[in-house]
């Protein structure tokens, strides 16, 4: 599986968000995008999900064409985006949540084998089945969303902001989680804002700054770069 | 004990009949968010062609059509195909280009497949009454038990409507697509995220809540044995009301909110005194308490999590969002040519007009409607256009101005104190005002419960109070002389001379025109039209920058009352007679739709958009199809509108970029 966005526009009406990036997710690979407010992470994740329509580049997964596709179908080819604020569906249970997870797979019988895996990253998801999503705290409705994202068998995972708003120690357990799933062949293509935390996760990482990329390089050698660390770091 | 039992049945059927088509209702606003105004006229269409197709022929667009006399039971799925076929369409030809526009704009566009089709109907089918055919249901006995009867009719809908919700309620609980609808209706960009293929759950949606508009309108036409073109109308309000009484997106709150309301209207109308001439106050009085104390409705309940649903919206107006950033722009910069604009409006309808007025009194009485019309479009384009609140009960400002002036006159001073009615002309001129301000009055009343509601639930609470008013006038016959009306209203004058010819009358109209279009330009360019452009454009960023909302909402409301009670005045005097039928729901969409065509938000807009229409309605009535068919006209106005929003919202004068945002 690879990934590879080259040179890609978007623009929300008259304003364009991305002037043309490119970046490349490796198979079984880490990748980050870091930046600050408004760099444009987010918007290059919903374009690559489909939520966004490009106006200029392309984006392919495997040397195909994967722009203009609509979002379900981007899904069925394994690309699945956990949106930022995690966007899980409240009124419905943690099971219905990850049952719907699984719905472009609906003749797959492996789901409930995944299912399993699921609850076994998850535990918590498993004792709070039957719970209402809404009622669970942050840090379980990202496991929820993680979890979900999940059953639908992704080969690339795009998470969005996954740490936002959670403590320091769930915060480290999200992490601790993701590089779990990347271990068991999941590639990541992870956004932050958590600029040190994603640095060290990632193989590869892109600097990206009011809708162009900055800086990219090894995860290793960015968390070392001057400049990464005097903007993004909050080190002197 | 008996005529107890004998309304326990009346009142389920009724409310297995509103049930059904709530569901309709609250099936496509769990997802879309939108009011499909439609389903009313949907239902209306299950009517007809379940009877169209049980004849053995029918006259179509007048002319005889053989038909294939089917059974009722091959006949009514027929018709419940398609109409869910005509539901699809609408849909994807009306609907979806709006998904990502504002959400006034699948609102209008709404009532505007609406007016279409109810007019298509009328084209089609006439304006009379198609009676249903004998069938087995209404041939069986009716069965006794107790002392109440109940016919085969009435337990058909009972029965089907009990089977096709449990239906409903497992397919959307265990089914897949069931799952994703409840799924996308909870946040549908995450849905689309999870691979759920986002417009076929919302095609569907649409397919099934048309069924089952349909299928309730086949059974009302079976239950009171015709079909009408406007039949659709009341229950589709009706089973609005009872979607948002259950708690508008549940789908069980509709089912409960029907039965509750067939309920409520069948012991009220029995019960209450005077109440079968309020029967269809009751709804109208229930929501409007309803939205004040429980707007959540009966079912509903406040989110857990809030996050989705503010997602929800993001993703709807996400593009907009900036799009409107830049409207502000350019409305602040085009902002400047707004009167330029208005008064060269203005002076081309007063150009265009001379011609035809002097040589001919009846072309100047069709320019005092065009006159009319616009007054009315102007003052409702303070609050729709301008604040961006969207008012169906304003037809009722014009109707307390016209009612006000001609009670005053007619009934208390000529008949109760014996006024000679000409010794006090001057009284007319001080009638313009105190109409316009007990209107602004009526303006806050309407306007005050309103305040904590947005969007949607907005327009349905201005349309419950712009019925009521109009029930009131039709049934307080002691007040307003009912739907006789009332007759003998004097012509304006001035020092003993009447102003009564088309042309004089059109004189002073226009004067009544130009005076308020430079009052309202007035507001708009103060602070006042500001702080309403800013509630429009976004009502939370408003309130953060200091705008008190709920003032200047009521401001907006009362001012464009106050236009539509001076209109009052002047109609009530110019025509010399107004009864209720003046005062309906279609006027009030066809002053909005007029308002749409010439540009919201703009001063001459509602000018030009009256004009045109007036004077279309008047030179299309010779057209040779015309001729026969009058109301294609407005089915004409309605698809035109339907293709404005999509490619040209500003209307046809707005400039560039008017956007109409609404919550």
């Amino acid at each position: 599986m690879t990934l590879k966005v080259e040179n890609i526009k978007v623009a929300y009406g008259m304003i364009e968000a991305l002037h043309g990036i490119s970046f490349a997710v490796a198979d079984k690979s880490v990748v980050g995008l870091i930046g600050s407010n408004g760099a444009g992470k987010t918007t290059a994740l919903k374009a690559i999900s489909g939520l966004l329509p490009l106006s200029g580049g392309r984006i392919t997964l495997d040397g195909r064409d994967i722009n203009g596709l609509a979002p379900e179908a981007i899904v069925k080819l394994g690309i699945v985006h956990v949106p930022e604020g995690r966007r899980i569906f409240p009124r419905m249970t943690v099971r219905e949540n990850l049952d719907l997870g699984a719905f472009t797979r609906h003749r797959d019988a492996t789901v409930e084998r995944d299912l399993g895996w699921v609850y076994e990253l998850f535990p918590v998801l498993k004792e709070r089945e039957e719970q209402l999503a809404g009622t669970l705290s942050g840090g379980q409705q990202q496991m929820l969303a993680m979890g979900r994202a999940l059953m639908s068998k992704p080969r690339l995972l795009m998470l969005d902001e996954p740490s936002m708003g959670l403590s320091p120690i769930m915060q480290d357990k999200i992490f601790d989680l993701a590089r779990e799933i990347n271990a068991s062949g999941t590639t990541l293509l992870l956004v932050e804002q958590n600029a040190r935390a994603a640095l060290e996760l990632a193989t590869h990482a892109y600097v990206l700054d009011t809708g162009a990329i900055a800086l990219d390089g090894k995860g290793s050698d960015l968390a070392h770069d001057e400049r990464v660390r005097k903007a993004y770091l909050g080190e002197e | 004990m008996d005529i107890l039992l004998q309304f326990f049945i009346n009142a389920l059927m009724l409310g297995a009949i509103y049930a059904l088509a709530a569901v309709a209702y609250t099936l496509v606003y769990g997802i879309l968010e939108m009011i499909n105004f439609a389903f009313g006229e949907l239902f209306m269409f299950g009517a007809f062609l379940v009877v169209s197709f049980m004849l053995p022929q029918v006259s179509l667009f007048g002319v005889m059509v053989p038909m294939p006399g089917l059974p009722f039971l091959l006949a009514a799925p027929l018709a419940i195909l398609f109409v869910a076929a005509m539901g699809y369409l609408i849909e994807r030809c009306a609907y979806r280009p709006l998904r990502f526009a504002p959400r006034l704009a699948p609102l209008i566009t709404a009532i505007a497949v609406s007016v279409a089709l109810q007019n298509l109907a009328q084209s089609v089918w006439g304006a009379q009454e198609l009676s249903y055919p004998s069938f087995f249901l209404l041939e069986a006995k009716p069965i006794q038990i107790g002392g109440a009867y109940i016919s085969m009719v009435e337990i058909a809908v009972i029965v089907t409507a009990a089977v096709v919700m449990t239906a409903l309620h497992f397919y959307v609980k265990k089914t897949r697509m069931g799952r994703a609808m409840r799924a996308a209706a909870q946040d549908v960009e995450a849905a689309a995220l999870m691979g759920i293929p986002v417009n076929r759950v919302i095609a569907m949606a649409f397919i099934i809540g048309s069924g089952l508009a349909a299928l309730a309108g086949i059974f009302y036409g079976a239950v009171y044995l015709f079909a009408h073109p406007h039949m659709g109308f009341m229950p589709g309000l009706k089973a609005m009301v009872a979607a948002v009484l259950g708690g508008i997106g549940n789908i069980r709150g509709a089912m409960l909110g029907g039965i509750v309301l067939g309920f409520a209207e069948t012991f009220g109308a029995a019960y209450l005194p005077n109440g079968s001439a309020y029967r269809d106050a009751i709804a109208f009085g229930i929501l409007i308490l309803l939205l004040l104390f429980r707007p959540q409705g009966l079912l509903g309940t406040r989110l857990p999590n809030r996050l989705a649903d503010r997602g929800a919206m993001a993703f709807k107006g996400s593009a907009s969002a900036i799009d409107a950033g830049l409207a502000r722009l350019s409305a602040f910069f085009a902002g400047r040519d707004l009167v330029r604009y208005a008064s060269w409006g203005v002076l081309a309808v007063v150009a265009v007009s001379v011609f035809f007025i002097f040589p001919s009194p009846y072309w100047a009485r069709v320019f005092v409607f065009v006159l009319i019309y616009a007054l009315l479009a102007s003052g409702l384009n303070i609050v729709v256009g301008f604040a961006g609140l969207l008012d169906l009960g304003f037809v009722a400002f014009w109707a307390v101005g016209s009612y006000f002036t001609s009670i005053l006159f007619v009934e208390v001073l000529a008949k109760g104190y014996g006024v000679d009615m000409s010794s006090v002309w001057w009284l007319f001129y001080v009638n313009l005002l105190l109409g316009g301000g007990l209107a602004a009055l009526f303006g806050m009343m309407l306007g005050y419960p309103t305040l904590r509601l947005r969007g949607d639930y907005l327009a349905i609470m201005t349309l419950g109070f712009g019925e009521i008013i109009r029930l009131v006038a039709t049934n307080w016959v002691d007040l307003t002389r009912g739907p006789m009306g009332i007759r003998g209203i004097p012509v304006p004058s001035l020092f003993g001379y009447k102003l009564g010819s088309p042309v004089q009358l059109y004189l002073l109209g226009l004067v009544l025109l130009a005076l308020a279009v430079f009052l309202i330009a007035l507001m708009v360019r103060s602070y006042l039209g500001r702080a309403w452009v800013a509630i429009r454009e976004d009502e939370a960023a408003a309130e953060a920058m200091g705008i008190n909302t709920a003032r200047y909402k009521l401001y907006a409301y009362s001012a464009g009352g106050f236009f539509g009670g001076v209109t009052g005045v002047f109609f009530a005097h110019s025509q010399q007679y107004i009864s209720p039928l003046s005062f309906t729901l279609f006027e009030n969409i066809l002053i909005l739709m007029l308002i749409v065509l010439g540009g919201m938000g703009t001063l001459a807009g509602p000018i030009i958009g009256a004009a045109i229409w007036v004077v279309f309605l008047e030179v299309a009535r010779d057209m040779p199809f015309i001729q026969q068919h009058h109301e294609l006209r407005f089915m004409a106005l309605g698809i035109l509108l339907v293709v404005l929003m999509i490619f040209r919202p500003q209307g046809l004068l707005g400039q560039k970029r008017q956007p109409l945002m609404m919550s």
